[in-house]
Formats: structure tokens, C-alpha cells, sequence
């Protein structure tokens, strides 16, 4: 439809003043904020284990490898997913000029999801039973083993259940809609939790635990179950974060910076190659691995198709701020959404190079690839969410932010602490990758020599934990102070410096 | 009016994405899956045999399963399983993959001896449920580590493996050990089943794979296992500097055939 026709179309009537109690989206940030501060200490615990082995050595459930899928999964299952579930039950009746379609059923996700990772994080942790306390064998209350799918069952069964009634919510609440139209930042939200409850199924399948209960075949085996991992690993990233931490930034971008969207045509052309080149991207975490060469060369090609749906968003976003530039000096949540912008382009130009056969070759199984999921998931995803919920809890909770200072400094100290954790865990993985091709360099020497890099990365990793405990601390007084006298318009957070400002 | 777009309805909208994704799945989930190579139809000319340990440097067979499509199989021994168990519990896949890629510098570093190991194929990993391939080597890959070290060596390093390799940030898997008497200082730590059956299946890692070795069979060539007899490692303990400084010659390792390894080269 081309907008002089919905420029025509009759402006539907003004709602009536609904009051949006967000009580789901309360939960879910809370939820959400809690795991941060506890996944993100999980990481740095992770990161002084490189720098000093014996560091809570010695107790099996605080192991490095048992600390280190805890705080991944705790960190997507446990903060990126219900920050963005918050945030969605946040836009998503603004967007549709409706009440959400049941708070009550949006709390009770909220309930279930937290189960399912709390579950989760005991499964990976494995603190009890078995020989010694060295943890229990049982298949279905331990690992899966296998990267973004360490949960183990009974953990996944809470998270499926929570992800379906979020999807009921969801589509329920945009079907209720006043407006015809559905803005993108609602279909990528719908994408979302579709996508996540398609590929958690497929990926979760407890094939292992089926088949060594029940005796019979249930499960992929070898190859084949790395392929559905890694079809199911990038998914995770790529179509339940990204398009998460996307369906707040048109949300949010536009909100915060007090400006109409760049282009709707961009962000269509956006949408659907993101899901159309997304799933295919799996095997290239497989380059030159058992698996066939074509699949491989898919993959390669499919991240490099990546660049549409990329560039397009970027472009989008960055044409959203154009002109509003002058911003960026006191307006915090738009601070966060343009660095994460910058680095949603950055770390997306970099996977589709590290797909190549000749890149991948040096760079794979080095800390080169963990400098790049940080940089997406935090660089990117995480300063999206933090800009969003900067914006958003003050009118969630009808208050002004407890403090502009403290989220300036959470703003800095993450920016800083992850520019600084990338670039060092890059540099080492290029470092370490050239050692690897002299195959006279015994392991332990190319080892010994990234100890620099390690101590760069826990101490930009710790810069990022504070940044967390800044942050959790602000919206937690902010939610927390004492309502206002007046029940005025909220405060949007920069507006009292704005005031200054003219 | 224009009828409405895609995107200004849920059905449509949710329809279009659930399509996305079954397109994909369909292209890059069961195209591979049916792929004969990965469902157990090979025969034994195929050479290789999921059933073989290193046990003091021998290569012998230690169970008999026989590839049968009609119920699972899993090709490793009851202790050997249980080493997988342990394996995933205790999170050996986050810093070590098992797989050697196609490169030169890859297949000469995990070379053992004067025996180079040859690239990963898609055939040994058919009874890995789950697959331990892994994507980052924060210690040295251990797809060829069988027969590279003694028993007692690998006790030693899951104790503490510092002690064994200098430098190394691996953690002590103390919890794998049992102490009856700590005070007693000639009372040694005891592996316990979980130990011993982790090591058990670390000395199957490679302990199937053959390459065809032109020289066997007087000239007309053959099938051999890719770790030669003097390689492997007998009782005696073995430092890792000795085993990676060797000076070797280069064998161009044949492999499997029809095998994603033989596509590289």
C-alpha cells in the first residue's frame, strides 16, 4: 500500500486513555535484571579462570566448564530473552492501541520461564549426585553437552511452555489491534517468538535421553546432530536475539530520539531477507569440518547475503537519528542504540568474513569467535536492551530515572569494557591461529602466549559487570523511589537535561 | 482500497515466517540427514571400525557391534559410554573439539610420532550421541588422542594437570579422584569409575580410523591404522614437547574414500 493511500485511510478514533498497567513487563524486567548481574558475574568468574586457574578450583560445580555454559545460556534464556519479552509487553499495547491481551497469562509466563532457567543453570551447574558429589549422570537432569542447547529436559520443557503463552500473548494482543496497520517493530516481535518456539523444539529434541530410556532410535547421532545443533545454534542468535533486540530498536530508536522511522520500505526488504537468509547460516560454524563441502559452501554464501538484511537495519536506523545528532550528548538510551548499531554492523560484517574457508581456516576454535559473540550479544543485542529499558521504566513505572549520572557511567563502562574485550580477544585469536599453522609450536606455548590477551579481557569483562550492577541498581531505584506527587506526564529520561540544554 | 499486504496481517505475516523457516529446514536439515554415509550403510570395506581402544599402546578390539539399522547402536562398551557421560558432564567439549580439519599444519600438529593424522571423517562419528565436534580449543584438539598417551598419564593430568604440562589452564578434575587417606602422604588419590571410564574413552578417540598405506601388502597396497604400532604409546610416559618436536616425513594420508577429506585435496 503506498502511503499517499494510508495517508487517506481515516484516522481511527483516538483510544480511549488506556491505562497500561505492565505489570507483565515489571516481571519479566525483573527476571530479566537479576540474571544479568548473576550470568555477567558468571562470565567474569569465567574470565579470571583463564588469568588464574585456581581460582574457586577444586569444587566441581565451580569449575570453569560448568561455570562457563551456565553463563551463556544464563545470559540468552536468562536476560537477552525476557528483557526482550519485557520490552515487547511494553510496545507492543502502545503499538496496538489495546491492553495487553492478559497480564495475568503474561505473569504466569513470566513464572514458568524463570523456573525453566533456574532449572537450567542446576542442570548445567550439576552440584549433586554421582560418585564423590561430582554430579549426577542422569540424561535428563544433566548437559545435553552441545553448545546453546546445554539445558537439560526437564528445564527446556519450562522454557517451551513459557515461550508458547508469550506467543499467545503476543498474536493475541496485536489481533486485538485499533490500528490496521502493523508496524514492523510488531512483526519482527511475532517473528520472535514464532521463530523462538520453532527452533527451541527442534534444537532441544531430547533424542539422547529418549533413546538410552526407552531403546529406541529417537536421536540425530554424529554429523547429522551437529549440523541440527548448529542450525539450531546460529538461530538462536540470529533469529530469536536479533530480531529481538531489532523489533526494540524500531521501537525505541524512533521513540527515544523523537523521530518518524527513515524508510518502512528499508525495513520490509529488512524482514524478510533476515528471515529468509537467517536459518541457513548454521553450517558455517562447521567450515572444513565432517560435514559435506556443499553444505558448507551454502553457508558461506548465506552469510555473506547477510549484508541485506544488515545494511538495511543499520541504514534504517542510523537515517532515523540523522539530524539528531546533537542528541547523543545528554540523551542516554539513544547513546546506547547508536553504538549498538555501530557494532550490530561491525560484528555482522566480521561473521560473514570469519565464514570464509581461508578465515575460518586461522581464526576457528581460536578467541577470535569469542570476541565476536560478545560483540553480538552484548555489543549489540545488550546495549539495545539497555536503551530500551532506560527509555521504558520510567513510564513503566510512572517516575522519572532514579539517576542520568549512573546510567551515563553504565553507558561508558560498557562501551569501553566491550570495545576492549573485543579487541584484545580478536588480536589473540589472530595471534593464536598463526601459531597454530607452525605445527612445530607446541599447544602449550601458543597457550602461554595469549596470558596478555586474557588479562585485557577480564578486566574489560569486569568493566562490563559493573556497568550490569550500575544498571540493574538504577531501574531498581527508580522503580522503588516514591511515586510522585502529581501524577504528571512521566519523565523521559535526558527531557530535565534537555531543559538545561535550551 | 488495495487488498491488504502481508504485513498488515497476522495470519499472513505469521505464515510467511513460519515458511522461512520450514524452507530451511527442509534444505539444509534433511538433505544431510539422508545422506547414506551418515546412516550406517557402509560396509566393512569402508575401513572403519567404531569398536577399538588403545589399551597399553595395543590397538584391540574391545566390542563387537555390528552396524544394524533396525535398533540402536552404539559401537562403544558399557565403560566406554559412560567415559562419553562423563565427557559431556563435565564439559571437555567447551575447550576441546574433536575434529582435524584438512590443513597441512592441522594434520602435522596432532601427528603422533612419524604418524600423521589424518582429517576428520564424517564416518567416525556415527555412534557420537551426542556429537562432541566442538567449536573452540582452549587446549589441543583430541580427535586423535588415542594411543598418544599411557592410562597413568592421564590419570596424572586429570589430577592435576598443571603438573603435567606447565602453563596449562586446565582445571585438576580432583572430583574424579579418591583420596582414603589424605593425611597419609604416601596415599595416593584413586581414580574413581567415572576417571576410569573417561579414560577408557579418550583411548578410543581415533582408534578406528585406517589409511591406505601404499607400501603394505608388498607394493600392491592397503589398509592400516593410522597410528603406527611403534607410535602409540606403551607404558612409559611421554612428555608432549617429545611427542610434538619429533622430526617427521610427510605421508599424504589416503583415508576414507568418497569422504569429505579425499573432496579437499
Amino acid at each position: 500500500m503506498a502511503v499517499q493511500e494510508i495517508m487517506q485511510m481515516p484516522t481511527p478514533a483516538p483510544p480511549d486513555k488506556i491505562h497500561h498497567s505492565d505489570e507483565a513487563a515489571k516481571w519479566f524486567l525483573s527476571v530479566a535484571l537479576f540474571s544479568l548481574v548473576v550470568f555477567g558475574t558468571f562470565g567474569l568468574i569465567t574470565a579470571i579462570k583463564f588469568v588464574v586457574p585456581s581460582f574457586f578450583a577444586y569444587i566441581s560445580w565451580m569449575s570453569w566448564p560448568r561455570i562457563r555454559p551456565a553463563h551463556v545460556q544464563g545470559v540468552i534464556f536468562g536476560w537477552l530473552i525476557p528483557v526482550a519479552y519485557s520490552m515487547f509487553f511494553y510496545m507492543i499495547p502502545r503499538l496496538c492501541g489495546t491492553p495487553l491481551y492478559s497480564e495475568k497469562l503474561g505473569k504466569i509466563s513470566c513464572v514458568i520461564w524463570t523456573i525453566g532457567v533456574f532449572i537450567g543453570t542446576l542442570s548445567l551447574l550439576n552440584p549433586a549426585g554421582g560418585d564423590h558429589a561430582a554430579g549426577t549422570l542422569n540424561l535428563w537432569l544433566m548437559t545435553k553437552g552441545k553448545e546453546y542447547e546445554d539445558y537439560d529436559v526437564v528445564s527446556n520443557v519450562f522454557l517451551t511452555a513459557g515461550v508458547l503463552l508469550v506467543a499467545i500473548n503476543t498474536f493475541r494482543t496485536i489481533a486485538n489491534r485499533r490500528y490496521r496497520q502493523i508496524y514492523v517493530a510488531l512483526w519482527y516481535a511475532m517473528a520472535t517468538v514464532m521463530w523462538t518456539a520453532l527452533v527451541y523444539v527442534i534444537g532441544n529434541w531430547p533424542g539422547q535421553a529418549i533413546e538410552s530410556t526407552f531403546g529406541i532410535p529417537a536421536a540425530f547421532s554424529g554429523t547429522n546432530d551437529a549440523n541440527v545443533n548448529w542450525f539450531y545454534g546460529h538461530s538462536v542468535v540470529g533469529l530469536v536475539a536479533t530480531p529481538g533486540a531489532i523489533a526494540l530498536a524500531y521501537y525505541f530508536i524512533p521513540k527515544s530520539a523523537n523521530a518518524p522511522l527513515y524508510s518502512h520500505k528499508l525495513s520490509i526488504i529488512g524482514f524478510w531477507t533476515l528471515g529468509a537468509i537467517y536459518f541457513w547460516n548454521g553450517a558455517h560454524h562447521l567450515i572444513y569440518g565432517p560435514i559435506p563441502y556443499w553444505l558448507q559452501t551454502i553457508a558461506t554464501i548465506f552469510s555473506f547475503l547477510l549484508f541485506i538484511p544488515v545494511t538495511a537495519a543499520v541504514v534504517n536506523f542510523l537515517g532515523t537519528v540523522r539530524g539528531e545528532w546533537h542528541q547523543l550528548r545528554y540523551n542516554v538510551p539513544l547513546k546506547f542504540f547508536v553504538s549498538g548499531v555501530i557494532m550490530y554492523f561491525l560484528v555482522s560484517s566480521q561473521g560473514s568474513f570469519m565464514a570464509l574457508r581461508q578465515v575460518s581456516g586461522t581464526v576457528h576454535f581460536t578467541d577470535h569467535t569469542i570476541g565476536h559473540s560478545h560483540l553480538a550479544l552484548f555489543g549489540f543485542a545488550t546495549m539495545f536492551s539497555y536503551g530500551s529499558i532506560l527509555y521504558a521504566a520510567p513510564r513503566m513505572w510512572r517516575r522519572p530515572l532514579y539517576s542520568e549520572g549512573i546510567a551515563e557511567w553504565s553507558f561508558w563502562l560498557s562501551l569501553i569494557g566491550v570495545i576492549i574485550y573485543v579487541i584484545s580477544m580478536t588480536i589473540s585469536g589472530f595471534y593464536q591461529g598463526i601459531l597454530w599453522e607452525n605445527y612445530n609450536i607446541s599447544f602449550i606455548d601458543t597457550v602461554r602466549a595469549m596470558v596478555p590477551f586474557w588479562h585485557a579481557r577480564a578486566g574489560g569483562g569486569a568493566m562490563m559487570v559493573i556497568g550490569m550492577v550500575l544498571m540493574a541498581y538504577n531501574i531498581y531505584k527508580t522503580a522503588t523511589s516514591p511515586a510522585p506527587a502529581d501524577e504528571v506526564k512521566p519523565l523521559s529520561t535526558g527531557a530535565a537535561n534537555l531543559a538545561q540544554a535550551n | 482500497m488495495a487488498k491488504p499486504q502481508a504485513e498488515q496481517s497476522v495470519f499472513w505475516l505469521g505464515s510467511f515466517t513460519a515458511l522461512t523457516f520450514i524452507v530451511a529446514i527442509v534444505a539444509t536439515g534433511i538433505a544431510p540427514s539422508v545422506n547414506p554415509h551418515l546412516n550406517g550403510n557402509f560396509s566393512d570395506e569402508d575401513h572403519y571400525h567404531a569398536s577399538y581402544q588403545y589399551v597399553n599402546g595395543q590397538l584391540v578390539q574391545v566390542s563387537s557391534a555390528k552396524i544394524d539399522d533396525s535398533k540402536p547402536v552404539f559401537g562403544y562398551t558399557l565403560l566406554q559410554e559412560r567415559g562419553r557421560l562423563v565427557y559431556q558432564r563435565e564439559g571437555c567439549v567447551y575447550c576441546h573439539s574433536q575434529q582435524i580439519r584438512p590443513l597441512a599444519s592441522e594434520m602435522l600438529r596432532y601427528r603422533i610420532g612419524s604418524s600423521v593424522a589424518p582429517s576428520s571423517d564424517e564416518r567416525e562419528y556415527i555412534y557420537d550421541q551426542p556429537h562432541f565436534l566442538g567449536t573452540k580449543r582452549n587446549g589441543p584438539d583430541l580427535d586423535r588422542v588415542g594411543g598418544k598417551y599411557s592410562d597413568d598419564w592421564q590419570y596424572s593430568h586429570l589430577y592435576n594437570p598443571a603438573q603435567m604440562v606447565p602453563g596449562s589452564i586446565m582445571p585438576a578434575f580432583t572430583w574424579l579422584f579418591v583420596n582414603k587417606n589424605p593425611a597419609d602422604p604416601s596415599s595416593v588419590p584413586i581414580p574413581t569409575i567415572d576417571a576410569r571410564a573417561l579414560v577408557a574413552y579418550l583411548q578410543t578417540l581415533g582408534a578406528g580410523r585406517e589409511v591406505y598405506d601404499p607400501a603394505l601388502n608388498g607394493g600392491k597396497g592397503g589398509w592400516r591404522p593410522w597410528l603406527k604400532l611403534q607410535d602409540a604409546v606403551t607404558n612409559q610416559t611421554m612428555s608432549e614437547d617429545t611427542v610434538h618436536r619429533a622430526k617427521v616425513p610427510i605421508i599424504v594420508p589416503g583415508g576414507s574414500t568418497a569422504s569429505s577429506s579425499v573432496m579437499y585435496q
